[in-house]
């Protein structure tokens, strides 16, 4: 009941205002589709989209791919300080967002850290203003994403590999398996349940960004790293549009729900 | 059986769905606009011991202002206990709406100018319509005239600018205008600028001695809009920007007639001529802020109030109301209220709210805030600070104002997304991405599609 109440009954008064033009105050008046439909014809509502789609790159598919190497490393030989490692590279999912933000705020700026390494070392060339410039702003965020999704994945993927029984590996070593032929033929497939796990979740925080950008760009500069869920707080609370923040609010949703299924479904297929 | 459970699954979904939208509109419930009082008095005392609840925006300095006022206010109504909840402008102005619609909410509020905020409050009758108590007080005399215009909306709450008052101002002002660094000027040799022909043959000196003329930064969307908007009043009329932004019956609602276009022709010519900050694009709005204040160049075009200047930097700073470039014995102006009050429909003590409201835009007000430095409203004949040359000069700069009636509204109240548009527009320029009239037709983009919604709604 309670969860009913907390829960479901938002989800349904979402949708329902969805369907309307409605500031939040005055008298809501019906729109039918209008609001999914500017989805198509408004370019910000796509653009940030297209954004998005350019941070799942940099939020899922980086760390991911980060994080099999580095737990196909550290999970199974001995090295040394490998407990470090996974410490230090765990270290950004324990920060919170806005701290991890500033950080990088910090890192970014125009004479920030990043900028004076690249001088120190002789390529100030290619100091630019990496959250003030159009080109690089939304590569900048994604790099964010990577850095905090990193340990995440790796964590859950050095787990997965110590599960798997060392009788395959032995196995494997005696068929003459290299490591690498090792890692494509046991650690993989033996990660197939961690991986739809880091997908799924890696890929949904990639459509619900905000907080990062919000305190680093604010969508800037321009539009040019403009999110979905940006623009749902903008018309939610700035500037009250909120069947139109209902609206990206649904789509965002059904998105989350439809590739947490697709995802969900390829690895029970494959089982 | 699989199926069967997902079909019961669906149905269950669906039935309440399908319900639910059949049922109800969202916000239908008693929005008329118009909320009036039916009697008004001035006679607190009758009312027993009454607490007011006010939710404010007022930070830093303005916060210690608004308390010296509320306890001179106590001494005089002692039945009167004000109990101040502070956020700041965003928290605020994000949640007002709900708070307002809330039975036991604050009495008080501060309410930006505007369609974001007191336009829809309005619109929606949660706050009072004020003209009862306007006449009470004499409000209607006391205000000037260009500044009840901004607070006001006619009673369907569809148009701003004329009609019903629905807040009253505060005793304190907020500007924009030109501050310098009397320090690096003094240095170089140079006059403190009277037009902007002055300012710009300054920063071309600046420039060539290798200082930064313009201390900016374009990261914050919003507030890297006030020197655009400071150069518009130097381009555009009075009468012209202040219609647009009222969107009058019989204006053009044309934005080039405001002298956005200039203005965006005038920064953009500044950028490429090196004037601004290196960097300007990856600077935050507080570092701006700070770098001007510790002398890392010589100008900045910014909202009066916003530095707290030390008593040594209240030596060698200075602020200057600079006159139109096409006739340079007006003055034109950005300025309003530092904040604006309005009490809410459902307070159940508006008698005592509207004797708060009249007291802090009254003199005595005026006078606590000049004491500790900041602009005062609405009254002259105060004693200023005889060892701040900095206010002295902020003081100048708002009494040209006073004298022209040139104060117009900000710019942005003109549309609720307006301050948003012309902050990325504004990046897209100076980044070459948009020329100065693509900056104005996006900026009239948003405002049409606003009227339009107005006329629809």
């Amino acid at each position: 009941m309670f969860y009913g109440a907390v829960v479901i009954a938002p989800v349904f008064q979402s949708v329902n205002y969805s369907f309307y033009d409605w500031n939040g105050v005055t008298a809501a008046r019906w729109v039918g589709v209008q609001n999914y439909v500017s989805f198509f014809t408004d370019p910000a509502l796509s653009a940030a989209l297209g954004h998005v789609l350019v941070l799942v790159v940099f939020f899922a598919v980086l760390p991911i791919v980060l994080g099999l190497i580095s737990a196909g490393l550290l999970g199974r030989g001995r090295v040394t300080g490998a407990a470090v490692y996974r410490w230090l590279l765990f270290l950004p999912q324990v920060l919170t967002t806005v701290v991890v933000a500033v950080i990088w705020k910090r890192i970014y700026g125009p004479d920030g850290p990043l900028n004076e390494a690249l001088r120190a070392v002789g390529l100030g060339h290619l100091a630019v203003n990496w959250l003030g410039d159009f080109t690089w702003a939304l590569p900048a965020l994604g790099l964010i994403g990577t850095w905090s999704g990193l340990g995440f994945c790796m964590v859950l993927f050095v787990a997965g590999v110590s599960a798997i029984p060392n009788e395959l590996y032995e196995a494997a070593r005696i068929d003459g398996c290299g490591a690498v032929a090792e890692f494509f033929h046991i650690t993989l497939p033996g990660l197939r349940g961690q991986l739809a796990v880091a997908l799924t979740l890696t890929i949904t925080s990639a459509l619900r960004a905000f907080d990062l950008v919000w305190i680093t760009t604010q969508g800037g500069p321009g539009t040019a790293t403009t999110t979905p869920a940006l623009l749902l707080y903008q018309k939610a609370f700035e500037n009250p549009n909120v069947g139109q923040a209902a609206a990206i609010g649904v789509v965002m949703a059904l998105m989350c729900l439809a590739i947490a299924l697709i995802i969900t479904r390829s690895v029970e297929a494959k089982d | 059986m699989a199926i069967r459970k997902r079909l019961l699954a669906a149905v269950a979904v669906a039935a309440p769905l399908a319900l639910l939208l059949s049922a109800c509109a969202p916000g239908a419930v008693s929005t008329q606009p118009n909320k009036q009082p039916t009697s008004v008095s001035k006679n607190i005392a009758s009312e027993g011991d009454v607490t007011l609840k006010m939710l404010d925006t007022f930070q830093g300095g303005d916060s210690t202002w608004v308390n010296a006022v509320i306890k001179q206010f106590e001494a005089k109504y002692p039945n009167v206990k004000i109990s101040r909840t502070t956020q700041n402008f965003d928290q605020v102005m994000s949640t007002l709406n709900l708070r307002l619609a809330d039975p036991n909410g604050p009495d008080i509020a501060t309410v930006n100018n505007g369609w974001q905020s007191e336009g829809t409050l309005a619109q929606a009758g949660l706050i009072l319509n004020l003209d009862k108590y306007a006449s009470l007080y004499g409000w209607k005399s006391e205000i000037p005239a260009t500044m009840q215009r901004e607070l006001e909306f006619t009673p369907d709450g569809k148009q701003m600018g004329s009609g019903s008052l629905y807040a009253v101002p505060t005793a304190r002002s907020s500007l924009i205008g030109l501050y310098y660094d009397k320090g690096i000027l003094d240095s170089l040799g140079l006059p403190v600028p009277q037009t902007l022909a002055d300012f710009e043959a300054d920063c071309a000196k600046i420039k060539a001695a290798g200082k930064v003329p313009i201390v900016y930064g374009s990261e914050d969307k919003g507030p890297n809009t006030a020197i655009l908007l400071a150069v518009q009043d130097l381009y555009g009329t009075a009468q012209n920007i202040g219609d647009f932004v009222y969107s009058k019956n019989g204006s053009s609602g044309k934005i080039a007639d405001t002298g956005i276009v200039q203005a965006a022709q005038t920064v953009k010519k500044w950028a490429d001529a090196g004037w601004l900050t290196p960097n300007y694009a990856g600077i935050q709005y507080a570092d701006a802020v700070n770098a001007f204040q510790s002398g890392k160049g010589a100008f900045r075009f910014e909202y009066t109030g916003t530095f707290s200047f030390t008593p040594a930097q209240q030596q060698s700073f200075g602020y200057v109301q600079l006159p139109q470039v096409a006739d340079p014995s007006t003055v034109v102006g950005t300025g309003s209220p530092s904040a604006n009050l309005a009490i809410s429909a459902k307070s159940k003590h508006p008698d005592a709210a509207a004797a708060f409201l009249d007291f802090i835009a009254g003199k005595e007000a005026a006078q606590l805030g000049v004491d500790q430095g900041d602009l005062p409203l609405l009254h002259s004949g105060l004693s200023v600070p005889s060892n701040n040359p900095e206010f002295a000069t902020e003081v100048a700069g708002q009494n040209a104002l006073d004298k022209d009636n040139g104060y117009v509204p900000y710019f942005d109240w003109s549309t609720p997304t307006m301050l948003d548009t012309l902050g990325t527009q504004l990046q897209l320029l100076l980044a070459g991405r948009a020329t100065p009239d693509q900056l104005a037709q996006a900026a009239q983009q948003d405002y049409d599609k606003f009227q339009t919604q107005q006329k629809n709604g």
